[in-house]
């Protein structure tokens, strides 16, 4: 427990910092949406004037995009990638840091077993990550409720199922990032790879869509969840939830297993 | 001479890691040129129609998609947030590290100045984005020519985006020598100068998606040179390169000043 306490508290600032900069940037960018949805009207009669067969070759539904739903998502994206980057450094630090600092055997004479310690680490990361996803939904949903037009209402059901992606992509990343520490002994700085890891994943999923959609989907974890499929059916696509989970559940139980057998470098 | 060179060896691994991740970026993204260019012309008319933060959501801009150098434009802007975070990391880590590390003491204590130390490690790091610059044009010119199918070249365009890209990766090098010399603890050096990357790239998004915040580009330098303007033939702003060579010149010399009288936190 005290382990725990003592994360807690030591992640406890730059949650905080992290919480307020998601938050401050999903206001910002909801801010421009009253004058994005003056546009988006004539995007819409303009669309109706054409053809069918085009709309369909334009591959997205417009429709979608010009709801205060479809602009969210567009904002939620860039979201999810800050919310990354924050899980991945927690998990890829949160381990690793006794060894980098040299109080690994401080740590580690210590009356706790490694289990405890690798426990207590991890539901502190983890209790990190949801006090930030969780203080996001709830801000997103008071701001989303403020800038909506009088006139339409949008629904709060794909709405909560859309933000919530967020925790799930960040306790994704956090096993990216245990795991990645556990392989990498020698890690010395935190953010480059993190950086380097997120963006990595962020841009295979933007320009995946070549190597077949399916298949690319699987890879990078901000493509589980697909906003348009969201909004229209209000519900995920199971498979792609099972997948994450499992991941989720091998890494942390890969990670147990090479923590306890680990021989640390002490100084 | 001699801190030169161990640089250099010491950011051979990471720059060629970071040269693959060019490689696949610009290899996947312009795969995808092709799926865009056979649907012809009628999504560059409904593109053009609509209002410019519809552009922006698109990712598209003013860019002409079918030519396969506007469709390098829309590249373009991610290849510049990965080689400026790329500068900004190693000018802030390349600093910071022997503090981190716990190797400042055994540097400094080498009968060489501060300001060797500094401009040796200036030195490497400009090297590293110089190379990093070299070896995104070569992997663009190729991959754009390959996908090229009518008979001009694009050479000139790509290199006066290339002029642009390494003017923006001096501008956050500089950046983060910066921070990482005048802030007390080092280990939040590449955090900080991280994140004001971030923001200035979250800005310049803001400003696509609306008109009224034009006048907020100079903050951002991710404006400063944009692949609109130089492929359409406007080429650079003179006010744009004034303000990123002096934020330039005052940042390095700040670098200098600052690391001359810090304060080691070890």
């Amino acid at each position: 427990m005290n382990i725990f306490l003592h994360e807690i508290r030591a992640y406890g600032k730059s949650t905080f910092v992290w919480t307020v900069s998601l938050i401050a940037l999903v206001l910002f960018f909801m801010s421009l949406f009253p004058s994005f949805a003056k546009d988006a009207d004539q995007v819409n009669e303009l669309l109706q004037t054409l053809p069918e067969a085009l709309r369909k070759a334009v591959g997205i539904e417009i429709g979608h995009f010009t709801s205060i739903l479809g602009f969210y998502s567009y904002v939620f994206m860039y979201i999810s990638l800050c919310g990354a980057i924050q899980a991945m450094m927690i998990g890829a630090s949160i381990l690793s840091k006794e060894v980098r600092e040299k109080t690994v055997d401080f740590l580690l004479t210590k009356p706790v077993s490694r289990t405890t310690i690798i426990v207590s680490k991890l539901s502190a990361a983890f209790v990190s990550i949801a006090i930030t996803s969780l203080s996001f939904i709830l801000c997103a949903y008071f701001i989303a409720s403020y800038v909506k037009t009088e006139t339409e209402n949008f629904n709060e059901q794909a709405f909560f199922l859309l933000s919530f992606t967020l925790f799930f992509v960040q306790v994704m990343f956090l096993a990216i990032g245990v795991i990645a520490s556990m392989l990498l002994p020698k890690l010395k700085s935190v953010l480059s790879l993190s950086l380097g890891v997120v963006f990595a994943f962020f841009f295979i999923g933007m320009f995946g869509s070549t190597v077949g959609e399916a298949s690319v989907r699987y890879i990078t974890p901000f493509k589980y969840f697909d906003s348009m499929y969201i909004i229209k059916n209000s519900q995920y696509e199971w498979s792609y939830v099972i997948v994450g989970l499992v991941w989720i559940i091998a890494t942390f139980i890969a990670s147990f297993y090479i923590y306890t057998k680990r021989d640390m470098n002490a100084v | 001479m001699n801190i030169f060179i161990r640089e250099l060896k010491a950011l051979r691994k990471s720059l060629v890691i970071w040269c693959l991740g060019i490689l696949a970026m610009v290899a996947g993204g312009m795969s995808k040129y092709v799926a865009t260019e056979s649907s012809g012309q009628s999504i560059n008319d409904l593109m053009a129609s609509m209002p410019k933060a519809m552009q922006a959501i698109m990712g598209t801009g003013s860019l002409d998609l079918t030519t396969v150098s506007g469709y390098y434009g829309i590249l373009f802007l991610y290849l510049m947030v990965m080689t400026t975070i790329h500068a900004v990391m190693l000018g802030a880590n390349i600093i910071s590290k022997e503090e981190r590390d716990k190797t400042a003491e055994f540097l400094l204590v080498k009968p060489i100045s501060r300001k060797q130390v500094i401009f040796s490690k200036w030195m490497a790091s400009l090297i590293a984005i110089f190379v990093l610059n070299l070896v995104t044009f070569l992997i663009s010119h190729l991959m754009v020519d390959y996908y090229n199918k009518t008979g001009e070249s694009y050479v000139i365009e790509i290199a006066k985006l290339m002029g642009g890209m390494f003017i923006l990766q001096l501008l956050f090098l500089s950046l983060g020598t910066s921070v990482a010399a005048s802030i007390k603890h080092p280990k939040r050096a590449a955090s900080i100068s991280t994140a004001v990357l971030l923001i200035a790239f979250f800005l310049s998004m803001a400003i696509d998606l609306n008109e009224n915040l034009e006048i907020l580009s100079v903050f951002t330098p991710f404006k400063y040179f944009e692949a609109k303007d130089i492929i359409s033939g406007t080429g650079y702003e003179a006010i744009y390169i004034t303000v990123s060579a002096l934020l330039v010149v005052v940042m390095t010399s700040y670098t200098f000043i600052a690391y001359e009288k810090r304060d080691l936190h070890i």
